[in-house]
């Protein structure tokens, strides 16, 4: 027992160390590509240069100054954007405080974005959106992942039917992207029916009784859950069909039929059981994603999420941001690898933690 | 039945009447919210989603779309040219840099076809050729018109000429041609393009390569975003040799009533520290004229004149940039929908877009009261709202705008100001200064020499917290070059804000006061990003003086002067650079940033490690109520030592009660006295609805002309196809707005010019008004006597007072003896 358990400690101990290195090492590879390896400075150098001597132009206030006195009022701005800008500090040095700060999750202000409501702190620019991402891409990716799994469990008893065929037939819908769909549902629903609307969150104005908001909110969602679910419905279920068939065709199922059990008992003890363990897996690896969102869909659809603001936290180049948001996603993925680890042994008597030794 | 007729008619005029006494906005409510894709912007408008998208439009195929189907504004402030690589001959390597040859840059002038690149990447629409460093929708090309359509006819495309001077120019910088390829010491002549992708500038740039091409250079293109651009053009050393040309753009927001700077910007080292700039060798002639105009360095219109006119044509003969296009991008809004838009900036560059916005009845055109006027944009809330140093994006400047009110407002169709809350002001200018007026609300004298008197404020102790005289800090005296004296009415003290509170002198002590404070380092909210506005500012400050309280008067002192003495009005009224502040509620933002728990300016919240203060959402809130009341508890009046003896107690425990209401009542701290204000921000859901402020003062009809610019239309014509030599000339100029003669009142001039068959100018003049919309233009027999036989073109050019848009017209005619 003793020996078990230190076996234990020591896989976990080992993995999470191995797990966190990984981690590390990705968010410094994130913060170094995304700076372009330091030449992101000399850029954004530039575009302050252009910026402040822009000022001149039309100022004749600067214009009546002498060179030098021109040039050393210029030279001060371009400081204090420089500044601002945290160009202050040479990259090298800078890259470290991000990683040190991003790995023990002291975000602490981003250098360029403020937060919807106006703070500059990278945890509550995240938080801030984190509700509307999950209500989207929960609701979507729940929707997807459940329907795809029951109705994918039913065609793969019903293996050369009509159902099971068409299934096969729809799956290439799934080729075009979510917001390729997002742009269809707005031109068929939105501009040519005029039922729903082209986007955003709520309607304009919000309404003012929490029931008038939650039922805008819900109005709202209904195009682009819609196009997530159609963009991944099919694909989904061809997969997870495809999956389930293999388990169906095991002989232990047909011994199982041959023995007279009813298809709910097959499909419960002979099917999902031993599938379990990749079903869990796909089904965290989602909700992980959810962290994410969807740069594309939530700017098809004005919807204010964790996929947008890191699209704009690209375009700003600030690193607090993306290392935040990255931080965030490379905990959760190896947080969920190392609990999926002990959860397919719990699920699965055929797995063994740590490596277990034959007699 | 006579009674219903009767009560209809009352009905009728009493509807009228309520109409015509509305105050401040037309409209009841201006809902904001995001959409940044343009096509699907466009599309809701066209489906009634929205009633105006605030984001520019510049695609040609969604400008057809416009011009077809909606209203729309139409924006001039984006124009693109060729920037060139002046260094050389020969680069550090070794390298032909054939640019460095100003007769070559000049000849590109000839080469590109500037008509070509407006119909086929532009579609026609959403650009027009310009030649020149100045717009071709502003004063400035106006009043040179003549001259400027002279130089177009000059440079116009030639592609023959072109290649003749780029051989002739190429063979002396030892280049040699063979096999159809131009070869420098056994080397190829290669050129690298720099073409930015982001908009046309990518197939302008690809045109341009092509046609070098085509004249044997070898050309190398690289495709660039700004930012993958910036760093070789405006950083690199153009000595390296690392690009010969950029395709370049660049943006003004507001009408320019000036642009005789942009000579000394664009082709001078003046304009920038970039080592690009101080590649820059304009001739001395050329560098002499610029500096003067960049410097203001000419005492007459007519001085102005003649060196505008210099810099114009050494301008195309230096050639540093090759002007290119003048873009036009389009602000849409429905069929129904009437507003004031800037030339430049569009509808969010209007001051009055709150005050002139309204719908109309599609049937009548007649204005109607009332109603929600719904627009997206490309963003919205995207930074902090705080009046001293907030977002100062366009998206929210749009809104804050309209809930502001200002001593004087910018003229949309011209950049001249109008007085709002002010009632006239006097100007005196220095004698010798080519300072003159237009609109009668000013009074312009000229005086030999301007004394600052001994008690104008003309600095700030941070310490004492008050103001310091010119006698302490001048003992000597002092002098100005303007004088200005703003009147207001005698009702300012009773103009509402929208808390409740009413406007107070302390409202404009507060401006003079952190005018200065914040750039003290000993004051508590000094601040470091502040301080080189400052210093700008103090370099022509000269001083300030309150003449009376009521009516207020308060006379500036300045050596900062504009061609238009409407410029030199200097009003104090409570208007921060983004956006209304009142000393009650700028109060309790100085007590957050004393303590440091906010900071107006993101630097120095940055600095400090909090947050930018924000007036709207967000965490600031709690922290300025928390010191509201602090404030209301202490009856806290700040800089008590010198706003103490403008605000009393009551006055203060007044505005703080009517502020904390306030926040109670809409949930935030954003005070204006505008025609709207803030009734909801929800930032994360990207919204903003703005409501009719109903006490603003003033009848929503006050702008309203000014809802739709009046641009002429001109049309010459010629007494017969065929005119005689040695006779007189006679030519009617009609001008025009929506098929009605142009009052004269509103008309500046028109200049006629006459081009020969070469297009070369041979006589020029203004022509004579008649009457309202016609204008006569006579060349007598002694100047037809001297003209050539043959095609004769006469342009007119027609300069209206109320928008800075010339109207053009032509007429073609033979000349026979």
């Amino acid at each position: 027992m003793l020996e078990n358990l230190k076996r234990l400690f020591s896989y976990f101990s080992v993995r999470s160390f191995l797990l966190l290195f990984t981690v590390v090492v990705a968010i410094y590879l994130i913060i170094i590509i995304a700076n372009m390896g330091g030449y992101m400075d000399k850029i954004k150098e530039s575009e302050i240069m252009e910026q402040v001597y822009n000022t001149v132009r039309g100022n004749p206030a600067l214009q009546r100054l002498s060179p030098s006195e021109l040039r050393a009022i210029l030279d001060k701005q371009i400081e204090i954007a420089k500044r601002q800008a945290g160009l202050d500090k040479p990259f090298i040095t800078r890259s470290l405080e991000y990683l040190i700060r991003g790995i023990t999750l002291n975000f602490g202000r981003a250098e360029q974005m403020t937060s919807d409501s106006g703070s500059n702190q990278v945890r509550l620019i995240l938080l801030e959106r984190l509700p509307h991402t999950l209500l989207l891409w929960g609701t979507a990716d729940l929707l997807v992942f459940f329907v795809s799994v029951f109705f994918a469990l039913a065609l793969s008893r019903r293996y050369g039917s009509f159902i099971d065929r068409l299934s096969v037939s729809l799956a290439p819908l799934s080729t075009p992207p979510v917001w390729f769909y997002g742009i269809l549902l707005i031109l068929l629903f939105a501009s040519f029916l005029r039922l729903l609307p082209y986007g955003g969150f709520v309607d304009a104005p919000p309404p003012s009784t929490t029931l008038a908001y939650v039922l805008s909110v819900i109005k709202h969602m209904i195009l682009p859950v819609l196009s997530v679910f159609i963009a991944l419905i099919f694909s989904s279920l061809y997969s997870w069909r495809t999956f389930f068939l293999i388990y169906s065709s095991e002989d232990y199922v047909e011994m199982a039929k041959a023995k007279g059990l009813s298809s709910r008992a097959i499909e419960r003890r002979y099917i999902l059981r031993p599938t379990l363990p990749p079903i869990v897996t796909s089904f965290a690896m989602m909700m992980i994603s959810l962290w994410m969102g969807g740069i594309v869909t939530e700017t098809v659809f004005a919807w204010p999420g964790l996929g947008r603001l890191l699209y704009d936290a690209i375009q700003h180049v600030d690193t607090p941001v993306i290392v935040g948001s990255n931080v965030i996603y490379g905990y959760l993925l190896a947080i969920t690898v190392l609990l999926l680890d002990f959860l397919y042994a719990a699920l699965d008597p055929r797995v063994r933690l740590g490596g277990a030794r034959r007699s | 039945m006579r009674k219903f007729w009767a009560f209809l008619l009352i009905a009728i005029l009493g509807l009228g009447a309520w109409a015509q006494v509305r105050n401040g906005a037309w409209v009841d409510e201006v809902v904001f919210q995001v959409e940044p894709d343009r096509a699907k912007g466009l599309d809701m408008l066209r489906t009634g989603a929205i009633d105006l998208y605030w984001w520019d439009i510049a695609d040609p195929d969604l400008a057809k779309i416009i011009v077809s189907e909606l209203n729309y504004a139409r924006l001039a402030g984006v124009y693109n040219e060729l920037t060139f690589n002046p260094y050389g001959p020969e680069f550090k390597d070794g390298r032909l840099n054939p640019f460095s040859d100003p007769a070559i840059r000049e000849a590109v002038n000839w080469l590109v076809d500037r008509d070509y690149i407006v119909s086929e990447f532009y579609g026609g629409l959403t650009a027009v050729p310009r030649y020149f460093c100045i717009c071709p929708f502003f004063p400035d090309y106006a009043r040179y018109a003549d001259v400027a359509r002279a130089l177009e006819l000059k440079y116009a495309h030639n592609p023959e000429k072109a290649k003749a001077v780029i051989f002739e120019e190429m063979q002396k910088l030892g280049a040699e041609f063979k096999d159809g390829k131009w070869y420098y010491k056994g080397q190829p002549v290669e050129l690298i393009f720099l073409i930015r992708v982001e908009d046309q500038r990518r197939q302008i740039g690809d045109y341009v390569a092509t046609l070098f091409e085509q004249l044997g250079f070898t050309v190398t293109r690289l495709y660039k975003t700004s930012r993958e651009a910036s760093p070789i053009w405006l950083r690199g050393d153009p000595a390296e040799g690392k690009w010969h040309v950029y395709t370049g753009g660049w943006i003004t927001t507001v009408v320019s009533r000036s642009e005789a700077d942009n000579f000394g910007y664009f082709y001078t080292p003046r304009g920038s520290g970039s080592p690009l700039w101080q590649a820059y060798k304009p001739s001395p002639e050329f560098d002499e004229v610029a500096e003067k105009l960049w410097t203001s360095s000419y005492t007459t219109l007519e001085e102005r004149r003649e060196l505008m006119t210099k810099a114009l044509e050494l301008s195309m003969k230096d050639s540093v940039r090759v002007w290119l296009v003048n873009q036009l991008s389009y602000q849409a809004y429905a069929k129904n929908v009437q507003v004031a838009a800037d030339l430049a900036g569009g509808i969010s560059g209007a001051y009055l877009w709150g005050l002139t916005v309204g719908f109309v009845d599609p049937a009548t055109g007649q204005r109607l009261v009332g109603g929600t006027l719904r627009t997206a944009s490309s963003n919205i809330l995207v930074d902090p709202w705080n009046p001293i140093a907030g977002s100062n994006w366009i998206f929210d400047m749009t809104p804050i705008r309209a809930t502001a009110d200002w001593g004087t407002v910018y003229d949309p169709y011209t950049g001249l100001l109008w007085p709002q809350r002010i009632e006239r002001a006097e100007v005196t200018v220095k004698e010798g200064l080519p300072v003159s007026k237009t609109l009668d609300w000013v009074d312009l004298r000229f005086a030999p020499e301007i004394k600052v008197p001994e008690d104008a404020w003309v600095d700030w102790d941070a310490v004492n917290q008050r103001f310091i005289t010119a006698k302490e800090k001048y003992p000597e005296g002092l002098t100005a070059l303007t004088k200005c004296v703003v009147y207001y009415p005698k009702d300012l003290w009773s103009i509402p804000l929208h808390d409740g509170n009413t406007l107070s002198l302390g409202d404009f002590i507060m401006g003079m006061i952190l005018q200065f404070d914040r750039a003290k380092e000993e004051s508590p909210i000094y601040d470091e990003s502040y301080v080189p506005n400052f210093e700008s500012f103090m370099e022509y400050f000269r001083g300030v003086r309150i003449i009376s309280t009521d009516p207020l008067v308060i006379e500036t002192y300045s050596d900062l002067w504009y061609l238009d003495a409407e410029w030199i009005v200097t009003t104090w009224f409570p208007y921060y650079s983004q956006g209304p502040g009142f000393w009650h509620n700028l109060a309790i933002g100085i007590k957050a940033e004393a303590a440091k728990e906010l900071a107006f300016s993101a630097d120095k919240a940055k600095k400090l490690g909090v947050d930018w203060m924000n007036y709207i959402a967000g965490p600031s809130l709690d922290i300025l109520a928390k010191y509201l009341d602090e404030a209301i508890a202490t009856n806290y009046i700040p800089y008590a030592p010198t706003l103490g003896q403008y605000v009393t107690p009551e006055e203060a425990a007044t505005r703080y009660a009517n502020l904390k209401a306030w926040y109670e009542k809409v949930g935030n701290f954003w005070v204006g006295s505008g025609p709207f204000y803030v009734a909801e921000a929800k930032p994360v859901e990207k919204i903003l609805v703005l409501k009719r402020f109903e006490k603003y003062p003033d009848p929503a009809t006050k702008w309203l002309r000014f809802a739709e610019p009046r641009i002429p239309t001109a049309e010459v014509s010629s007494p017969a196809p065929v005119l005689k030599l040695g006779a007189p000339w006679d030519f009617q100029v009609e001008v025009t707005f929506k098929d009605q003669p142009y009052p004269l009142a509103d008309m500046d001039f028109v200049t006629c010019l006459l081009f020969d068959a070469e297009g070369n100018l041979v006589y020029s003049g203004r022509a004579e008004a008649v009457k309202d919309g016609l204008f006569v233009f006579s060349i007598p027999s002694s100047v037809t006597a001297t003209l050539p036989v043959g095609p004769i073109r006469l342009e007119a050019v027609a300069v209206s007072k109320a928008v800075a848009i010339p109207a053009f017209a032509k007429a073609e005619f033979t000349a026979v003896k």
